[in-house]
Parts: structure tokens; C-alpha cells; sequence
């Protein structure tokens, strides 16, 4: 029993993939981030208004990708429905498809919690003032809801980016794939696989940093008042 | 039952959701140790986040701070190949398994349960203190009892991140509900394509983990009424 983390970073064809699996994690993360949070907007906007019919398939489609595991969608999306309706991605749009549903399920549960917490007043207040519901939900509820909910929707998104380490199960090269790239190459599991976890405690940090940077940019108006 | 399966589906149909409903025991299994585990690790945390003992506070922060920021795949790695191949000795895919399960679960509930042991206001504490009873008799029957009340909502909500996390344990040889769908789906038998399995084993999931997150729902609406 020795630790030899020397056989990690000696070799620089590992240290490029590790990089490379970094800036693949991140990269999706952050793009499965946003269209999430749009598509999570959808979701919790259509359950906000009570559209009929479209409101409980929202509800439908949120309950069924909370309480089902991202692996199982994952292959879902990666193997099942590409050959029903025969069409071929490439693995990281596979990727990218299923955490974007699955992120936008876990956002649109804090949204509408949000959306819920502001007083029906202001909504009656504006729509008497003869303001339209568009301007109504993304000038008055929308900007307070997600103000309100920003540090859950944060942690929500560090959670959830500790989850993308599964993508490696379909092909995608990202952090994880590149540590069990390495690891098949080395046999130093532990050594590998220590690496990986600091790095991703590192990342997850420096995720959550910037989330709370960009907090503070962009409701200085919570602040200023 | 696996022919009265067989009868109802015909094959291959019925085989399949036989051998994926045998195999969502061991899911569950793992399931319970990883509850009962963490919640006994997580009472000790959150006991230890309670005294008067600057040692023992940081150490419960440390310990739930790493292992939420860790991700539960890399556990799994960590105990299932990394540790057995330092030590050069082989070990049962139960236990590491069930330890990564029990680490990564502890971390979690522990915050829930120091979260709400916290959030007793002050005054209980220095009332009981004003009765003359000791640190023991005021945490175990004046803090906890309350501190349970507002507990049970979010650490039942947890249990379906556990039902949802012990998918993952297949990756390292663990053989459950997602191993056996897994083959099954990679298997050329008509009747057992991708599109069909997957949905399945969406399925039998979603009807472990909704009740559970049902219960959660109203145990917070029910806590929220008594409050």
C-alpha cells in the first residue's frame, strides 16, 4: 500500500484529458443550466396562469423526472427514443437533452414555490391598472420570484452538477470519463479517484461562487432599496 | 409466480418484468440500509453540531461539508475499486456499496437534523438550564422531540434521493432493479428494445418514490398546520 499520485500528473497525455474533461463538465453543466432554468420557466409560468390541460401535463412531467433517476432518463434519451424515432446524436447532445429536462423538473419546483410566496394583490393591483399578463409575469413576478429563490436555485445547481458525473455511462468525455479513462490505463483507482472528488469539490466551489457573484449583479435593485 | 408472470405477458414480456420486480428487492434493500445507516450516523452528527465542543462542531461541519460536496459516483469509485485495490484485498459489493450509500446519506440528513435542532429557539434551551436539568436530559427530551416534529417532512423527502441514488451502485457490479434493465436493454430479443425497458424501469421507480415524496408533501403541510 503506497500512494502514487506521481503516475497521474507525470504524464501529460492524463493531465490534457482531465483538463479536457473540466472544461466538458463544466461546459454542459452550465449549458444544461440555462436552457433548463428557461424551460423550467415554462413549466412553472404555465402552472402559475392555471392554463388548463397544459398545466397538469407540467405538473405530470415535473412529478415523473423528480422522482425517477437521471441514469434511467439518461439512457432513455441516449439509447431508447433515438432508435423509436430513429435519429442519431452525437453522445453530448444525448447528454445535454436529458440534464436540461431533468434540471428544468428540480428549478420549476423552486420557481413555483417563489412564484406562490408573492401576494395574489400585486398581481390583482396590475392587472387592474390594465397591465397585459406578459409584462405582469416578467416584469412583477418573475424578477421577485426568482430573487426570492435565488440561493436555492443555487444549491439546487450545485447538487444537481454533482449528479452529471453519469454522463460518462453514454460516451461523453467529461471529468469522470477522463478518471475512468486514466484509472483503466494506471490502476491506481484510489489515487484517480481522490483526484476527482478534490476536483469536484473544486469546481462545485468555484460554481457557487460565481452564482452568488452574479447574484449580487444582477438584484442590486433587492439591495439598493 | 414466474410462470403466472409468463401466463399474463407471454415471453418474453413476462420474464422481463419478472426478473425486474426480483430485482427491485435488492434496490429496496439497499434503500433501508442506507436510511438506517445514515439516520444513525446522522443523529450522531447532529449531536455532535449541538454540545458545547468547538472540536466536535467543526468536525460534524467538516464531515457533512465534504461528503455533499462529493459526488456520490465518486464514492462508489472510492469504495467499490479505489480502496480495495490500495489494500490489495477484495471486498463484498454489499458493503461497499451500503458504505458509500451510508456516507453519502449521513452527510445529508445530518444538516436536516442539525438544521432543525437549530432552528428550537434559545429559550428552551436556558428553560430547561432554569429547571435544573443537565445538558443530556434537556437535548433528549426538550430539543429532540420538537426538533423531530420539524425533521421528519424533509428527511422522508430525502429518502427518495436515496431510492433514486442506489441506481448508481450498478456501476460498480451492484446487482439491482438498473443492472438487470441494463442487460435486458442491451440484450436482441424483440419485446426488450431501449424505448420499452427504460420507460419500465422509469416506472417501477416513480412507484417507489412517489408515495414517498406524497408522504413528504403532507407531513410539511401537516407540520406547517400544528405550527
Amino acid at each position: 500500500m503506497e500512494l502514487r499520485f506521481f503516475e497521474i500528473y507525470r504524464s501529460s497525455e492524463y493531465v490534457l484529458l482531465l483538463v479536457q474533461g473540466v472544461a466538458n463538465s463544466l461546459s454542459l453543466t452550465v449549458l444544461a443550466g440555462i436552457s433548463g432554468f428557461i424551460f423550467a420557466t415554462i413549466l412553472a409560468g404555465t402552472r402559475y396562469f392555471k392554463i388548463p390541460l397544459l398545466r397538469q401535463i407540467c405538473t405530470c412531467f415535473v412529478e415523473f423526472t423528480r422522482n425517477t433517476p437521471l441514469i434511467v432518463q439518461l439512457f432513455f434519451f441516449a439509447f431508447g427514443l433515438p432508435i423509436l424515432l430513429g435519429y442519431q446524436w452525437p453522445f453530448w447532445a444525448h447528454a445535454l437533452l436529458a440534464l436540461t429536462l431533468n434540471f428544468s423538473a428540480y428549478f420549476s419546483e423552486i420557481l413555483r414555490a417563489g412564484f406562490q410566496s408573492i401576494e395574489d394583490g400585486q398581481k390583482e393591483a396590475a392587472l387592474s391598472l390594465g397591465i397585459s399578463p406578459t409584462v405582469l409575469f416578467f416584469k412583477i413576478i418573475f424578477p421577485q420570484a426568482v430573487s426570492k429563490t435565488f440561493p436555492s436555485l443555487n444549491s439546487q445547481f450545485i447538487f444537481l452538477f454533482l449528479t452529471t458525473g453519469i454522463i460518462s455511462e453514454i460516451g461523453v468525455v467529461d471529468l469522470t470519463q477522463a478518471g475512468i479513462f486514466i484509472d483503466s490505463r494506471t490502476f491506481r483507482s484510489f489515487e484517480v479517484f481522490i483526484t476527482l472528488t478534490v476536483l469536484y469539490i473544486f469546481l462545485s466551489i468555484f460554481l457557487k461562487l460565481l452564482l452568488s457573484i452574479l447574484q449580487k449583479y444582477f438584484f442590486r435593485w433587492r439591495f439598493v432599496a | 409466480m414466474k410462470n403466472t408472470f409468463i401466463e399474463l405477458f407471454g415471453k418474453p414480456e413476462g420474464i422481463v418484468l419478472f426478473q425486474l420486480l426480483e430485482a427491485t428487492q435488492f434496490t429496496i434493500y439497499l434503500s433501508l440500509i442506507a436510511f438506517t445507516g445514515g439516520g444513525i450516523l446522522a443523529l450522531v452528527l447532529a449531536f455532535m453540531a449541538t454540545v458545547h465542543n468547538r472540536v466536535s462542531n467543526i468536525t460534524s461541519k467538516t464531515y457533512i461539508w465534504f461528503f455533499q460536496s462529493t459526488p456520490l459516483l465518486m464514492l462508489l469509485f472510492l469504495f467499490g475499486l479505489g480502496i480495495p485495490r490500495l489494500l490489495g484485498v477484495n471486498v463484498n459489493i454489499w458493503l461497499a456499496a451500503s458504505v458509500a450509500l451510508v456516507l453519502y446519506s449521513s452527510a445529508y440528513i445530518g444538516e436536516v437534523w442539525r438544521g432543525s435542532i437549530e432552528s428550537i429557539p434559545k429559550s428552551q434551551w436556558e428553560a430547561g438550564e432554569a429547571l435544573g436539568l443537565s445538558f443530556f436530559p434537556i437535548f433528549f427530551l426538550i430539543i429532540l422531540p420538537q426538533a423531530i416534529r420539524i425533521a421528519i417532512a424533509p428527511t422522508v423527502g430525502f429518502m427518495v434521493q436515496i431510492v433514486k441514488g442506489t441506481s448508481l451502485a450498478y456501476i460498480i457490479g451492484f446487482h439491482d432493479l438498473m443492472s438487470i434493465g441494463k442487460r435486458w436493454a442491451n440484450a436482441p430479443v424483440t419485446g426488450t428494445e431501449p424505448y420499452v425497458i427504460f420507460p419500465l424501469m422509469a416506472l417501477i421507480y416513480f412507484s417507489l418514490c412517489f408515495p414517498l415524496s406524497q408522504l413528504s408533501q403532507w407531513l410539511e403541510r401537516k407540520t406547517k398546520m400544528a405550527s
